[in-house]
């Protein structure tokens, strides 16, 4: 494996390769023409060793998967590229490829700024956040892509000095798959925290949930709790006798919403963690929502006769009830490592729809020095610049 | 897999792990810290899962400590079965607590016989989600697999793979018909130096990672870590 100071696919690592935060890669920052990058080495598949002698079978095997692999990873990248408007706040490939038998990935490296208390946050930065964040959503959705894993450990906070706003940027695209074509059951990605009722019978195997129910609605539950969780700092609260939000959906059981939260974004929370998926908005109804940014306003929540105990206690944010322990999100936090952000801009352009693609696509010119030892770059689509200016031009306009 | 209607409560999850531990002369300096984070590791690891608010259904550790077949043959390999965590921590402690490091001769040790043996081992096939672990501890090479001089041992332990290829093809890929273990479960994390077969076993095995130690400083100290996040953000 390779070390900080050493060179893949062209890139210079900036940071010894760690699996922090992830249990199926390892990943770096590394740098390159004085951009500095992310860049994940996948631990599978694997491309057979050249010249290895295994036999033609295994061989073959192998190069299936390799292939399967690529396709999918390709399928997704060319079904965002053909629309990049409001793409700059989806952190997407830049370039694929395999050296030796490994394959890496690099996206624009996203400097992040802590953000520990999304609850602290004033109701329209919030507006601005979660629009920012739903923008990105609604992209995937219209083009069928469903994202997967969809959580605020795929959601880095980003807000440059100067500005006074947060932008979501939605990264980690390797669980996503086609509205209703979802990987195995025993393979699909996600988190029992955010998953959807669906998902969750699928993943343990109940027959009467089959792929085609794995839609662009198991986002819209995720994101529904993601909501509020940036709202109020945690999830909403549910009977103790389930682990997860999921489990109490699907007992018909009605989830606790802080009761802060004003009516329309209660109502919303409660339509997109609806136990039937066809029962939950799609992502259009929630931007509509979040055009009024009063919406985020949290309020004292008059004392009910019935409920007192449901108000949050003093330094808690969450409803007594709720099962969430305290440290579970801890890992919403600034990335390690120095200045030299390469990110696109981080005005609340994203909120009217029009982010540019700073972060799109992009692909790296070919380089006639690079070694060429057995590395196969796997062509990205072009990447597509609407209305025809340059994403940096873009981005200074503000 | 789970029967329907029963929604309640986590996936039933369990973990397996296996520790290949090399216990030569060379690790002298740096057995003391893997002894203490191997003692140490389930609570860490509990600690981590319980801050994700995710639980481990059914733990088990193994400890295959090795030493080097060409060398010595009656010490070569002593190894604990699966032990369930907490019922049996007591005997991984004591284990643990026993091992020194000693002999060996020269490198290489016998390594990849202890992960043919970790590869072989008898893992979990039930619950809902498995991760199986195998951590390899060593600041050596290894002896070629199938080497005389090895196998001749009188305690050369029956059905080692007699080459590379034939333990690369039990590790296997995605799809491949020779993997022993199950593909979606399995994990491997490498704590040995960046040479031979450690260096290729990290690039071509999938599912692997490789932290390699520093040249020159054997295995000076490793992060519990690295094992940790491979269980606790599956899922
Ligand atoms: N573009 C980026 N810039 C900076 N940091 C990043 C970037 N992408 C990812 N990271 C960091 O790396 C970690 C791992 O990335 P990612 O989520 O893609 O990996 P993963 O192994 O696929 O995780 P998961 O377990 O969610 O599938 C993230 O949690 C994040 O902290
Ligand atoms: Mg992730």
């Amino acid at each position: 494996m390779k070390r900080r100071g050493d060179e893949v696919g062209g890139y210079r690592l900036l940071t010894d390769p760690t699996n922090e935060g992830g249990a199926n890669c390892m990943w770096a920052f590394a740098e390159k023409d004085g951009r500095q990058y992310f860049i994940k080495r996948f631990l599978e598949p694997k491309r057979p060793k050249d010249g290895s002698p295994a036999n033609a079978t295994a061989r073959k095997l192998m190069l299936e998967e390799c292939e399967e692999f690529e396709e999918r990873h390709r399928s997704i990248m060319e079904r965002l590229s053909h629309d990049m408007s409001g793409g700059g706040n989806l952190v997407l490939a830049v370039d694929l490829f395999h050296e030796g038998c490994t394959y890496y990935k690099v996206t624009e490296r996203i400097e992040t700024s802590s953000l520990e208390h999304p609850e602290r946050l004033g109701s329209r930065e919030k507006a601005i956040l979660l629009r920012t964040l739903a923008l990105s959503v609604q992209l995937l959705h219209g083009i069928d892509v469903v994202h997967g894993d969809l959580k605020p450990d795929n959601v880095l906070v980003q807000k440059k000095p100067g500005s006074p706003f947060h932008v979501a940027k939605l990264i980690d695209f390797d669980d996503s798959f086609i509205s209703g074509r979802p990987p195995a059951r025993e393979v699909i990605g996600g988190d029992q925290f955010f998953g959807a009722p669906e998902w969750r019978r699928y993943v343990q195997g109940d027959e009467s949930v089959q792929p085609e129910h794995l839609t662009t609605a198991t986002d819209v539950f995720a994101l529904g709790l993601m909501i509020h969780y940036y709202l109020t700092g945690a999830l909403p609260g549910h009977d103790d006798r389930f682990q997860f939000p999921a489990d109490a959906v699907t007992a018909g059981e009605a989830l606790r919403i802080d009761p802060r939260i004003g009516p329309v974004m209660t109502d919303m929370v409660r339509a997109m963690t609806a136990r039937a998926p066809g029962a939950r908005p799609d992502v259009a109804a929630l931007l509509a929502a979040l055009k009024d940014t009063d919406v985020c306003d949290l309020r004292s929540p008059a004392p009910t006769a019935e409920a007192p105990a449901a108000r949050p206690s003093a330094g808690s944010a969450r409803p007594a009830g709720s099962r969430v322990k305290k440290n579970l999100f801890g890992r919403i936090r600034g990335t390690p490592g120095g200045p030299g952000g390469t990110d696109g801009p981080d005005s609340p352009e994203g909120t009217e729809g029009t982010d540019s693609a700073e972060t799109t696509g992009r692909t790296e010119p070919a380089d006639p020095d690079r070694p060429t030892v057995s590395r196969v770059r796997i062509n990205l689509p072009p990447p597509v610049d609407p209305g025809g200016r340059s994403p940096r031009t873009r981005g200074e306009r503000r | 897999m789970t029967s329907n209607g029963q929604y309640q409560g986590s996936l039933q999850y369990a973990v397996d792990i296996v520790m290949c531990i090399d216990v030569t002369g060379s690790m002298h300096p740096v057995l003391g810290n893997v002894k203490k984070s191997a003692l140490l590791f389930r609570d860490r690891l509990e600690s981590v899962m319980h801050e994700k608010g995710k639980e481990i259904s059914r733990l088990r550790l193994k400890v295959i400590a090795f030493r080097d077949f060409a060398d010595y043959a009656d010490d070569a390999i002593e190894q604990t079965d699966f032990l369930v965590f907490p019922e049996q921590a007591a005997v991984f402690d004591d284990f643990v607590g026993r091992l020194e490091a000693d002999g060996g001769g020269d490198a290489p040790e016998s390594g990849l016989e202890a992960l043919a043996l970790a590869i072989n081992a008898d893992w979990e096939r039930g619950l809902d989600r498995r991760r199986h672990v195998i951590v390899m501890f060593t600041d050596a090479p290894a002896h070629p697999l199938g080497s005389p001089a090895s196998t001749a041992a009188h305690t050369y332990p029956p059905n080692i793979p007699r080459s590379m290829d034939e333990l690369s093809a039990q590790w296997g890929y995605g799809r491949s018909q020779t993997a022993v273990m199950d593909n979606a479960a399995k994990r491997l994390v490498l704590f040995a130096p960046d040479i031979s077969p450690w260096t290729e076993i990290s690039e071509e095995w999938s599912l692997a990672m490789h932290f390699p130690s520093k040249a020159g400083h054997g295995l000076e100290e490793f992060e519990m870590d690295e094992i940790i996040n491979t269980i606790a953000y599956s899922l």
